[in-house]
């Protein structure tokens, strides 16, 4: 059971952003229990949830004075643990802090609340013929300082690259309340160190950042999305080499793979693709609309030199639409197999997919669990989703002996442990498979610099033998 | 107290390191003579040469070839490192579109490799070939070619860097995404050796585009051609660069279309009925000469400094150092930078530039020196740090270079 937060603390927030806006019933704390890994649940002592810097800097400021642990959050819907709770922690919630502060179209820049939902960016500055690129899978729910804390991508960022590209300054609330101005797109961005750079992709262990600015391009032209149904994923994934190093270069590659057609096409999400089909690609072109339609020729002559059953190409947005039907419902669709998925993530040089997918096999094979893959092939990095029943202990357990077998895996063969999902909690002990005591350290003094107390979600991304060494082991409160 | 390498270094490192030599700019750069250079051979040889130096006092300046240095001031003593000894391509995958190269390796050697491949870095400052690719990334330097393209720092996968006590750190990969850990490796890039020596890179490349065509327009006078570049950079259409430059008559727009012919045709079609105006194309054999002698001006001369602002400002920096007699410019029109040559003979240099410096800062944009006189102070005529970015620095730093060996941070 969670200890309550002491009431002289409950009103000192009350104070500072109202007493409806700490959330302190243990009813309402079990929806902030876990985010969209749910295989953790840690319950916090209480959500707070500021609508201003000034708000949030008064916050902190309470909370690391009384030495109680923060652990921001935007719509937890990530996928590593990252925005649970600390034992004894307290949740700085980021649901009302969501207005988009400025779109500037002559310099192609948007300031935003850490609130504002990915796709409602895009919705806003569509009508000056502006967007921005990163669309991860949730970016109808999650939020952008949840994006900047993942360092975010999707199937775009192949071709547009991930948040970091699009972070151009940063308002940031850090140790203590101190509020920071890191960058802007009007100053040279190596006057100093690139401290915006390191401060994206920190899961909420830096500070919180409470404004972004945020670079936009504009919509392209056109768009031509095709889709190669193929009798095996090695083949799919030869596809995918000769148009990769054809000179092509395609705003999204993805592969779904036989068992997730299944899963799709048994669900409501059905889009009509053949089941005995082995890998479904889904290849995207965009760009100036003159161009396009040679490129899609050319992709799908490699597909079909690939020996692709068939191709199809959309003409229409509700074509489009249809065509990336299994690999956006996937996930959804996976309900219909098993109770329980692990959604896992990581990536591999391009060339090494088909024999890390057929090694992916084998670990499947060889624990007994089926394993469905959902991958963003253009930049290899992989997601195979295992599908379990958490309530079966036994299988729980193998269950995370094969993903550290994949996680070894892909490392062996030249890859990391997370290409877009994250460390948070789930994959701090896989950090000693790609770095040494040395990197780690390093990791831990650059997080003291900013953090030096260690009071922003601790106990997450590094090891936690590491951690306790480096002390940035996950602590409790010390509030009586 | 002078160093002599061959006393105190000899038992670290070994005798091809030493009688290595660096252009005289640097010690141009550097306000004083380069007595000590030497070249390790590998990144545990840069290891030794770190540790030895914390353990004597004594400074380390990491240079590539040496002739791109920004003006700055080294500790007394001190000794040159060159990455020339650097110089091996690691690891090139054509099919995944990623290269490992040591440091000290030339960009254009390494253009070399991957032309043939199709492939390039789509970076383009002064002089890019010239340079190692351990300076272009500790310097940041991307060019104008980053409107089309990201900034360099997006596209630097992994290194491997020798921090100022000798710690060998091994950081990112060689994939493209890549979010295992806190993002060490980005405060590298930019940071001109001031954390850690840069021994190898892995970078991102691309494929090199079907066709690379130049459009230009000239004018009597530069500021006429400001409102078209600024609608350029502002059109639905988006070029690879728009670089905005003085000429001897006046001023010139140059805007890159990179993409096969039926994209590009129609792109230029576009930004014509965008911005009612014809451009003069130029063929593939007229533009690499063009664009080179674009990008490659005036690198020899000895005060030069770059301008930074909102891009929508950009007519109110070139009316800035439009006042400046006798200068020379080039401006990025999308990122809102202007690098800007002086005269040598400038005279009253400093009041000349308090003056540009308070213009810039009233715009909210910063001035940085790339190479100035030495009679010019190289620090106190320029924008700082913010102060909060600066103590956030300074912590880096003393996470990385503890002892303080390599520069100071701004």
């Amino acid at each position: 059971m969670t200890r309550p937060l002491p009431s002289a603390v409950v009103s000192d927030l009350s104070e500072i952003v109202g007493r409806r806006h700490v959330i302190t019933d243990p009813d309402r704390l079990l929806v902030y229990e876990s985010d969209g890994l749910t295989a953790y649940r840690i319950p916090p002592r209480a959500v707070v949830l500021p609508a201003s810097t000034e708000e949030i800097s008064a916050v902190v400021e309470v909370l690391h004075r009384k030495g109680v642990a923060v652990i921001p959050r935007g719509a937890g819907t990530g996928l590593s643990g990252g925005a649970l709770s600390t034992p004894g922690g307290v949740i700085v919630g980021m649901a009302r802090m969501n207005r988009i502060l400025t779109i500037d179209p002559e310099n192609r820049i948007a300031r935003a609340q850490p609130g504002v939902i990915n796709a409602h960016l895009t919705e806003a500055t569509s009508p000056y013929g502006l967007y921005y690129p990163p669309d991860p899978s949730s970016q109808s729910a999650c939020t952008l300082g949840g994006n900047v804390a993942e360092n975010s991508g999707g199937p775009h960022c192949l071709k547009y690259g991930v948040t970091a590209r699009y972070v151009t300054g940063l308002t940031v609330v850090l140790a203590g309340g101190r509020v920071m101005q890191l960058g802007g797109v009007g100053r040279d961005p190596y006057t100093t160190l690139d401290l915006v750079g390191l401060f994206v992709g920190s899961e909420g262990c830096f500070g919180i950042a409470t404004e972004i600015e945020i670079r936009l391009l504009p919509i392209t032209e056109g768009v031509r999305t095709l889709l190669g149904i193929f009798e095996s994923v090695e083949s799919a994934g030869r596809a995918v080499t000769k148009i990769i190093a054809s000179g092509l270069m395609p705003a999204a590659v993805e592969i779904v793979d036989g068992p997730t057609i299944q899963a799709v096409e048994a669900s409501v999400f059905a889009a009509g693709y053949p089941l005995e089909a082995g890998a479904a690609l889904v290849i995207e072109f965009d760009g100036t609309e003159a161009g396009l339609d040679l490129d899609a020729d050319r992709a799908e002559g490699y597909c079909l030199e690939e020996g692709a059953i068939e191709v199809q190409r959309a003409t229409d947005p509700e074509h489009r639409t249809k065509l990336w039907r299994a690999r956006k419902k996937a996930f959804g669709a996976m309900g219909r197999i098993a109770p329980d998925l692990l959604v896992q993530d990581a990536t591999v040089p391009r060339t090494k997919l088909p024999e890390v997918l057929a090694g992916i096999d084998d670990i499947g094979s060889r624990y007994g669990l089926k394993i469905a893959n959902v991958f963003h092939a253009g930049d290899g990095n992989l997601h195979p989703n295992i599908l379990f029943d958490r309530q079966n202990q036994k299988e729980l357990e193998l269950v995370e002996r094969a993903s550290k077998e994949i996680m070894q895996l892909c490392v062996d063969a030249g890859g990391t442990i997370t290409g877009e999902h994250g460390v948070g909690l789930d994959k701090r002990e896989y950090m000693t498979l790609v770095y040494g005591p040395a990197e780690l350290q390093a990791m831990a003094a650059a997080k003291q610099v900013f953090d030096p107390d260690s009071l922003f979600n601790p106990g997450k991304v590094l090891p936690e033998v590491e951690g306790a060494e480096l002390g940035v082991a996950m602590k409790a409160s010390t509030v009586s | 107290m002078r160093v002599d390498p061959a006393d105190s270094l000899s038992e670290i490192l070994p005798a091809e390191a030493f009688g290595h030599s660096v252009p005289a700019s640097l010690s141009a750069a550097l306000r004083t003579d380069v007595e000590s250079v030497v070249a390790p051979g590998s990144p545990e040889e840069v290891a030794a040469l770190l540790r030895w130096a914390s353990k004597t006092a004594v400074g380390v300046v990491p240079v590539g070839t040496g002739a791109h240095t920004y003006p700055r001031y080294p500790s007394d003593p001190f000794v040159v490192l060159t990455t020339s000894r650097l110089t091996e391509i690691g690891h090139y995958e054509p099919a995944d579109l990623t290269l490992t190269a040591s440091a000290g390796a030339r960009v254009g050697d390494l253009s070399t490799a991957m032309a043939v491949h199709g492939q390039w870095l789509p970076f383009d400052p002064p002089d890019v070939p010239n340079r190692t690719l351990g300076g272009l990334v500790a310097a940041g330097l991307s060019g104008p070619l980053w409107a089309g393209y990201g900034q360099l720092r997006n596209h630097v996968l992994g290194a491997t860097v020798v921090c100022g006590d000798g710690r060998v750190l091994k950081l990112g990969g060689r994939v493209v995404k890549n979010v295992a850990g806190f993002d060490i490796l980005k405060p590298m890039v930019g940071s001109r050796g001031d954390l850690a020596v840069i021994t190898s890179l892995t970078v991102r490349l691309f494929p090199l585009p079907a066709v690379d065509r130049l459009l230009i327009v000239e004018a009597s006078d530069i500021s006429e051609l400001v409102s078209t570049a600024r609608a350029i950079a502002t059109a639905p259409v988006m070029p690879a660069s728009i670089v905005l430059s003085s000429t001897s008559v006046g001023g010139r727009l140059l805007v890159r279309l990179h993409g096969v012919s039926d994209s590009v045709g129609a792109d230029q079609r576009r930004l014509e009925e965008h911005t009612s105006v014809s451009f003069d194309i130029r063929n593939v054999y007229e533009l690499g000469d063009l664009l080179e002698g674009e990008r490659d001006r005036d690198i020899t001369g000895e005060f030069a400094v770059r301008l930074w602002a909102l891009p929508s400002r950009i007519d109110e920096l070139l009316v800035a150092v439009g006042q400046i007699p006798g200068v020379n410019l080039t401006a990025d029109v999308y990122g809102g930078s202007v690098r800007v040559y002086l005269p040598d003979n400038l005279s009253d240099i400093k009041s000349v530039l308090m003056r540009l410096r308070e213009d810039v800062e009233n715009l909210g944009g910063t001035i940085r020196a790339l190479r100035v006189p030495a009679e010019v102070d190289a620090f106190s005529y320029f924008t700082k740090p913010l102060v909060d970015e600066r103590e956030l620095a300074t912590g880096l730093k003393q996470v990385f270079d503890p002892h303080g060996v390599l520069w100071r941070v701004e």
